[in-house]
């Protein structure tokens, strides 16, 4: 029913040990790149040299990763259908008038601009990809207090954080009980059981947020958790990498400029 | 449901996080008050937060980059508003970008406003309509979560059809086509959501009623009338 969670193999990756800025920089930095980027060219860069840096350096596992990348790959397809049925424009290949009004066509330059979107897709899910497989949420918590988030927003994500985690294997739990006591038989049943499920889970994680705060109070809360926040320093060889990888991709971005495939 | 990451390009990404940056300040500053006035409320807030993670990962595909699921930010916009929502959603939409790669970074301010700021805002405008007439607890909970579902899938579609307008009608061609497109799973889920909503609240009524009151969601005779319904 749920998917395993990131969080559990950016834990252990191994890039964990690299400093927090300099992840967070080549991967915030490549989905700037390939915003920036006009050509379909620079993105498929970015993916590519990405793949290669979580599968080799990161050691994430290969089917997890593709697993990963399936469900996002069918809708980004899809999208890219969309667009190319509706943009329209120069060199028609085919066009069929739906209504009055409403046409959907394909042409060179719809195909142009679906292929470019389908690209800077996979180029900005794979840098996103790099940030979550190698690190892990604690160490970006780090990250945003030094970078002055306001408290009560960084307390609540630590909450909601460990909440996930509560509420993840209570649901679990009482699911497959529910299943077990053919609870998801019949849609009508299951509808009844789902929603039982969600008030259970409330209700219980909510208690489980009392205890939570009442043992913080005991322990001389004052509306400020305590972050151990270590970071890493930065070692010379992967910030050379990092700044390397950004430097190659912008000069590609720069070397295409806005070349198209057809 | 989200946008996926680069599914806008680098303008619109921007404009939809200069309409969400405001919101989100304005939520900070209320979310501080409300701490600094019940500090229990805090775990409630975690709660909802978690919550509303759970229900938003089971996803459905749909087209266009973008897909359909429960959003989940009924129970909040109930218990603490639309501004301190949208914060709650902002974290939620970052933790589900970096979880379980649903969603994104550049498109979070797109993300925040559809599922944090246009549903929520609508959903709470309903529920304080509901709230001063005689209209029973399960039935206003249910419209408030099923329209704050329906504008949160209204407004990602208009931002979809302002990134790609069509090539005849411009982007409200578009506009009709996305909403079309996500009307065949976002209606039967914004219908099912508000009834399983409901169906929480009945739990939460039956088991502990006081949660609601001390928050202020219902007034005592509504949830007293509710509870011996059951």
């Amino acid at each position: 029913m749920f998917e395993e969670l990131l969080e559990d193999i950016a834990q252990k990756n191994e890039l964990r040990e690299v400093n927090t800025y300099l992840k967070l920089m080549a991967g915030l930095g490549a989905i700037l790149l390939c915003l920036l980027s006009s050509s379909y060219i620079p993105p498929l860069c970015i993916a590519a040299i990405l793949t290669g840096a979580i599968l080799f350096l990161a050691r994430v596992d290969a089917k997890t990763y593709t697993g990963l990348f399936i469900l996002p790959l069918w809708f980004a397809v899809m999208s890219v259908t969309g667009i190319i049925l509706i943009t329209g424009g120069e060199g028609v290949f085919w066009r069929w008038d739906l209504l009055p009004g409403f046409s959907l066509s394909i042409t060179r330059e719809s195909i142009n601009h679906g292929v470019f979107v389908f690209c800077r897709i996979i180029g900005g899910m794979s840098a996103m990809c790099f940030i979550s497989l190698t690190t892990p949420m604690t160490d970006i918590f780090t990250a945003l207090r030094q970078c002055r988030m306001p408290e009560a927003v960084i307390d609540l994500m630590m909450i909601i954080y460990r909440t996930i985690f509560i509420l993840m294997d209570q649901v679990i739990q009482i699911y497959h009980a529910q299943v077990m006591r053919l609870g998801y038989s019949a849609y009508r049943e299951s509808l009844h059981s789902f929603a039982m499920l969600c008030g259970a889970a409330f209700i219980a994680s909510w208690d489980a947020g009392d205890d939570l705060i009442r043992a913080m109070d005991a322990r001389c809360y004052d509306g400020k958790f305590a972050l151990l926040g270590e970071n890493r320093p930065v070692e010379r060889k992967p910030f050379l990498a990092v700044v390397s990888f950004l430097a190659l991709c912008a000069t590609i971005m720069m070397v295409s400029g806005t070349r198209s495939l057809l | 449901m989200h946008i996926m990451e680069g599914g806008l390009s680098w303008q619109w990404c921007l404009v939809w996080w200069v309409v969400a940056l405001p919101c989100l300040i304005y939520g900070v500053y209320q979310l501080k008050k409300v701490l600094a006035a019940d500090r229990e409320a805090l775990p409630l807030l975690g709660v909802t937060g978690g919550f509303i993670f759970i229900l938003s990962s089971l996803k459905l595909p749909s087209v266009t980059g973008s897909c359909s699921h429960p959003t989940g930010t009924g129970l909040s916009t109930i218990s603490f508003g639309p501004w301190i929502t949208a914060v709650v959603c902002a974290i939620v939409l970052l933790f589900q970008s970096l979880f379980l790669a649903h969603g994104g970074l550049s498109v979070l301010g797109a993300n925040i406003v559809s599922m944090g700021i246009a549903g929520p805002v609508a959903g709470y405008a309903l529920f304080r309509l509901l709230r001063t007439t005689s209209l029973n607890v399960y039935l206003s909970v249910f419209l408030v979560t099923a329209l704050a579902d329906m504008f949160t899938y209204i407004t990602t579609s208009l931002e979809l059809a302002l990134a790609y307008p069509a090539e005849t009608g411009g982007s409200i061609s578009s506009f009709i086509m996305f909403l079309g497109v996500f009307a065949l799973t976002q209606i039967p889920l914004a219908i099912v959501e508000g009834i399983v909503l409901a169906l929480v609240f009945k739990y939460i009524i039956a088991l502990k009623p006081d949660i609601l009151i001390r928050l202020h969601i219902f007034s005592e005779e509504k949830i007293m009338a509710a509870r011996s319904n059951i």
